[in-house]
């Protein structure tokens, strides 16, 4: 259990210079000098991996060597260990060469499943879309339940405009974690894209009914829509003003997802106009703008 | 705090009581009688100790979590960073809410 969550990990691997590796390579480059990870036991492999992709978030590819060489030598032949040494050639070796080892790897035992993510990492960094989505579907197709691998293809579809394809994978994913709001979120934003306005509409409305804190302690006319209950509401008003602007996207919608009625429509619409004010004074403390295509421009650069 | 002195003093009790009824066997063996009872006093003492431990242990747990999903969603969303593929700003640009900017500065 422990070895597949932290497989999970290393496939999605990215570097990102955040300030928590930041700190993690601080205080981990003190105990390495020390040689104080030797006797940790367990807890003490796992963090010379943690310091191994901190300092790869860095560029730091010396401390990881040395990480990598001390977790070679103690586990030979662990799938981890494999993942990482790829994640630490990735820094600096030639794409052509990484595909190649992991091509091997892949080769010798196919059941891991990061290394096949990030071969298909490897490829779309390439610029190899095909067959990074080739890959990553091959992937899926053998082991269904990897969130993030549809997370990403339907990353890959999202850049390269492939609405459907996109919505198809994300609902995937919604299928596999159906608590989890930020995945609705983004399955409403690509449904909006792929011109589904209906879908849209109901999926944004799933959002806030699932990120809306109504057991909290305010009556729900007074409480302040923030996070992602904001964005979720953003998302409702641009769909309600593209359904009462066009009244073909009611009709037009590819899932067959009906509208609403036009009085439920309008009440919608208002009642999302209120909550975004609500929203804006909050962060602003000052009046919202009145038209409504000011007041939308306005939130665009404050959802976050 | 109060949870972890009442805690403290159980084990004490409990471990003075241990040693006293050691020292009361011992006693009645160098008597010559060795199936002596234990005193009343110090039976009180270990169920007293045993008491305390159980309330001390019950105050000190901590708080307890919500069950709902819904809260657990919310305090994972304060504690992970954001992931750069569902940001907003991405949407906004394919929207065409927002300026397009160009491809070599969004990150993959």
């Amino acid at each position: 259990m422990e070895v597949a969550f932290s497989l999970q990990r290393l496939a999605v691997y990215k570097p990102r210079q955040s300030k928590k590796s930041k700190q993690t390579l601080d205080e981990g480059l003190v105990l390495l000098g020390r040689g104080a990870y030797a006797s940790k036991g367990e807890a003490g492999w796992d963090a010379l991996e943690k310091l191994a992709l901190a300092a790869l978030d860095y560029g730091n590819t010396e401390v990881a060597d040395r990480c990598l060489k001390i977790l070679s030598d103690k586990f030979p032949d662990s799938p981890r260990v494999y993942c990482l040494t790829g994640i630490r050639m990735e820094a600096t070796e030639s794409p052509e060469v990484v595909l190649r080892y992991y091509d091997e790897l892949l080769a010798e035992d196919s059941s891991n499943s990061a290394i096949w993510r990030r071969k298909a990492n490897v490829l779309r960094q390439i610029g190899k879309i095909d067959r990074a989505v080739e890959e990553l579907s091959a992937m899926l197709d053998t082991y269904y339940t990897e969130v993030e691998g549809w997370l990403e293809l339907a990353d890959i579809y999202l850049s390269c405009q492939q609405y459907t394809y996109a919505l198809q994978s994300l609902s995937h994913a919604l299928l596999l974690s159906p608590q989890n709001p930020a995945y609705f979120l983004q399955f409403a934003e690509t449904a909006y894209l792929a011109e589904d306005i209906p879908l849209a509409l109901k999926m944004f409305l799933q959002t806030v009914d699932m990120t809306d804190d109504d057991d909290g302690d305010m009556t729900p006319s007074d409480s302040v829509p923030t996070g992602i209950t904001l964005r979720a509401w953003f998302g409702v008003k641009l769909c309600t003003r593209k359904l009462i602007t066009e009244p073909r996207a009611a009709s037009s919608s590819p899932s067959n997802t009906p509208a609403p009625i036009p009085s439920y429509l309008s009440a919608l619409d208002n009642l999302s106009t209120e909550r975004l004010r609500t929203g804006y004074l909050d962060i602003k403390h000052e009046s919202p703008p009145a038209a409504e295509g000011d007041l939308i421009a306005a939130l665009t650069t404050l959802v976050k | 705090m109060l949870g972890q002195i009442m805690l403290l003093v159980a084990t004490v009790a409990l471990l003075h009581a241990a040693y006293s009824t050691y020292e009361h066997l011992s006693h009645l063996k160098a008597l010559g009688r060795p199936e002596g009872s234990l005193p009343n006093d110090i039976v009180l003492e270990t169920i007293a100790a045993l008491f305390l431990a159980i309330v001390g242990a019950t105050v000190r747990s901590p708080p307890l979590r919500e069950v709902t999903w819904r809260s657990e969603m919310k305090r994972r969303a304060q504690e992970e960073e954001e992931d750069p593929r569902l940001s907003f700003s991405l949407f906004a640009q394919r929207a065409g809410l927002a300026p397009k900017v160009s491809p070599a500065s969004t990150s993959l």
